[in-house]
């Protein structure tokens, strides 16, 4: 008896009237019944909601934080708002978060573990350390705090670890949603990334540039504005690299799939939009284009992570998705050789 | 005559079932006649509840996929153009049945993903979500990559198969593989199903049924990028699509660094800008 080999083969479907046709490696569309392969979270405008906000309130603490290395005097106001909206943040975000919970009441099995492999665990500890922080620097802002040094340093330590966690707060999102089976999620890990922290940093940017406008101090406003406007500029690259990536993975919409503007285009648009409006508010000295060019960013940055989370589901519903995603050639090895190759 | 039987699959499987041993199913399509028992074995033991009837029009599949209270689920699938010419002879159109059910991973994306614990890696080598916590974050769900872990709109936790982890405890076989008519479904040790598949894609091939090959088995299709085995693995004789099995499936993990890495530094890069433009200016 003759033991064949027990390398990993695919079938040859033998195909067509020429005879046998090997396709060891290549899939020609079948499915089954074009039923979809994966499932959907239930995730709806509750997780994508959260996400930007934990982006935004992530990055204007960062963003204080720095101003205030940098020029204490002026981002002093900055500073305050920040500490209120990381506060409203880890609020609301973590209210979003339970009700998004199909068993709310045991919301603190969150804490039973610490899991390196979930992002959704790692993000609980984030968030919670992004809470506390924001609020021990928050308490700074209270009047009778200020007049003691010793507090003032609390405040300030608490603000660098509301700075820190509020950067893993923008940015483990993008983890959270590429450490699936959803092709449309997991195919370009590095461009989510990107994208994720460049939106956050511009809505956070933003977000406080508001927040000075609204108390006439045009000095710090216009610095905040620039770093907006530079941090959507990168948005705009980290969403056309995404969108690469994915199409290479061969997450694109397919035959028949089209019609709609794609991904990057609304990227693009979200990022470019602002951008423009920026840069004219800066030639005509405009301060209502810029506010609008803010609100815009903020705006954009909700639309790109729902416009995410709904891309991701309808792409699970398409079989033809899904399956040209979990193809070998999409495999890291192989990836890898074929480049050096 | 007692009716105590503490190794009951010895008789039904021919193995001893036990702890610290990884076990697993060994679903051979090439055998399967489509008969439903597994399905309906597992509802029955598993008191899992009936699905809304109605025919899908899908060849005889009225199931149609996995879901949190269907933990197996046979595939029909009909085909026409299988033949080497090409031609289908009338009446003699190929068929392919494939009792579907959940991979128990190895490692399993949907307990690396899971937050709180809820699904572990029980003392057979098998995945099981705990219901007692739960709480519905539902992220298993998109890990999964074959789309089997689902929540229940009922009592909002996820459900899969278990691999009847109560009857594995009190040494018995899963339901669905003790009621198997023709040994579609195998249940054993990893360590005898495994050499025991590769015996029967042996043989098929000597009997010319070249197609036959193993999904999911180490080193096999199936079990890839960073998926080292599924304990549930399959005898497939046709492309893994067309039985709603992703060809590659990858360990959703191995993604998380990249992403969070290209995350950090893209926000460091930004923090740098920020720092020299929010500084004072001339």
């Amino acid at each position: 008896m003759t033991v064949p080999s027990l390398l990993p083969k695919y079938p040859r479907r033998r195909h067509g009237p020429q005879g046998r046709l090997d396709l060891s490696d290549a899939w020609h569309g079948q499915s089954y019944y074009g039923q979809p392969a994966l499932k959907n979270p239930q995730w709806d405008w509750k997780v994508s909601g959260y996400i930007a906000v934990a982006g935004a309130a992530g990055a204007a603490q960062a963003l204080s934080f720095l101003g205030s290395l940098r020029d204490r005097e002026v981002f002093r106001g900055a500073r305050r708002n920040a500490n209120l909206i990381g506060l409203a943040g880890a609020a609301a975000g973590s209210a979003l978060l339970i009700a998004d919970l199909k068993t709310p009441k045991r919301f603190y099995n969150m804490l039973r573990i610490l899991r390196p492999t979930s992002p959704m665990s790692l993000g609980t500890y984030i968030l919670g350390a992004f809470g506390v922080t924001t609020a021990v620097s928050a308490l700074g802002d209270l009047a009778p705090m200020r007049r003691r040094p010793a507090l003032r340093r609390v405040a300030d330590v608490a603000q660098a670890g509301a700075a820190l966690s509020g950067a893993g707060a923008a940015t483990y999102t993008a983890a959270l949603m590429s450490a699936t089976s959803n092709p449309y999620w997991a195919a370009a890990p590095r461009g989510l990334g990107a994208q994720f922290a460049t939106s956050a940093v511009a809505a956070g940017a933003a977000a406080l540039a508001l927040g000075e406008r609204a108390g006439g101090r045009s000095g710090s406003a216009r610095r905040l504005e620039d770093v907006a406007a530079c941090a959507a500029a990168s948005h705009v690259v980290a969403s056309l690299a995404a969108s690469a990536g994915r199409r290479a993975s061969g997450v694109g919409p397919g035959p028949g799939e089209g019609g709609q503007p794609s991904g990057s285009t609304k990227a693009v648009v979200m990022g470019a939009l602002p951008l423009a409006a920026y840069a004219m508010g800066r030639a005509s000295r405009s301060p209502p284009l810029a506010v609008s060019a803010s609100l815009a960013l903020i705006a954009g940055s909700f639309l790109l992570r729902h416009h995410m989370l709904e891309q991701g589901k309808r792409a699970a519903r398409r079989p033809a998705t899904g399956f040209r995603f979990a193809q070998p050639h999409n495999l890291p090895r192989r990836r890898r050789l074929d480049r050096s190759g | 005559m007692s009716f105590d039987l503490p190794h009951e699959a010895r008789k039904t499987a021919g193995t001893e079932i036990e702890p610290g041993r990884a076990y697993g199913f060994f679903t051979d399509t090439s055998v399967c006649i489509g008969c439903k028992a597994c399905e309906v074995a597992c509802k029955e033991w598993n008191q899992l509840p009936a699905e809304e009837d109605g025919l899908s029009g899908l060849s005889y599949d009225n199931t149609v996929d996995l879901s949190a209270t269907t933990w197996r689920h046979v595939a029909f699938i009909e085909q026409m153009d299988h033949r080497p010419d090409g031609e289908t002879p009338e009446f003699q159109s190929r068929w392919l049945m494939s009792s579907d059910v959940c991979k128990h991973c190895d490692p399993a994306p949907c307990l690396e993903a899971c937050p709180t614990g809820a699904i572990f890696r029980t003392e057979f080598d098998t995945v099981v979500v705990q219901q007692d916590i739960c709480n519905g974050c539902g992220y298993c769900v998109p890990a999964c990559p074959f789309g089997v872990v689902d929540l229940d709109d009922v009592d909002g936790k996820a459900h899969k198969c278990t691999m009847c982890y109560d009857r594995l405890k009190g040494g018995m076989a899963p339901a669905c593989s003790k009621v198997c008519p023709t040994d579609s479904i195998q249940f054993g040790p990893l360590d005898e199903l495994i050499p025991r598949a590769e015996d029967r894609v042996a043989e098929l091939h000597e009997r010319g049924t070249t197609d036959a090959y193993l999904y999911g088995a180490p080193g096999h299709p199936g079990a890839t990028g960073g998926i080292e085995k599924l304990n549930a693995f399959f005898l497939l004789l046709d492309r893994p699509e067309v039985y709603n099995f992703p060809a590659a499936p990858t360990r959703p993990a191995n993604r998380i660094a990249p992403a969070l890495g290209t995350g950090l530094a893209a926000f460091a890069g930004l923090a740098l800008v920020a720092a020299t433009l929010l500084g004072p200016r001339r």
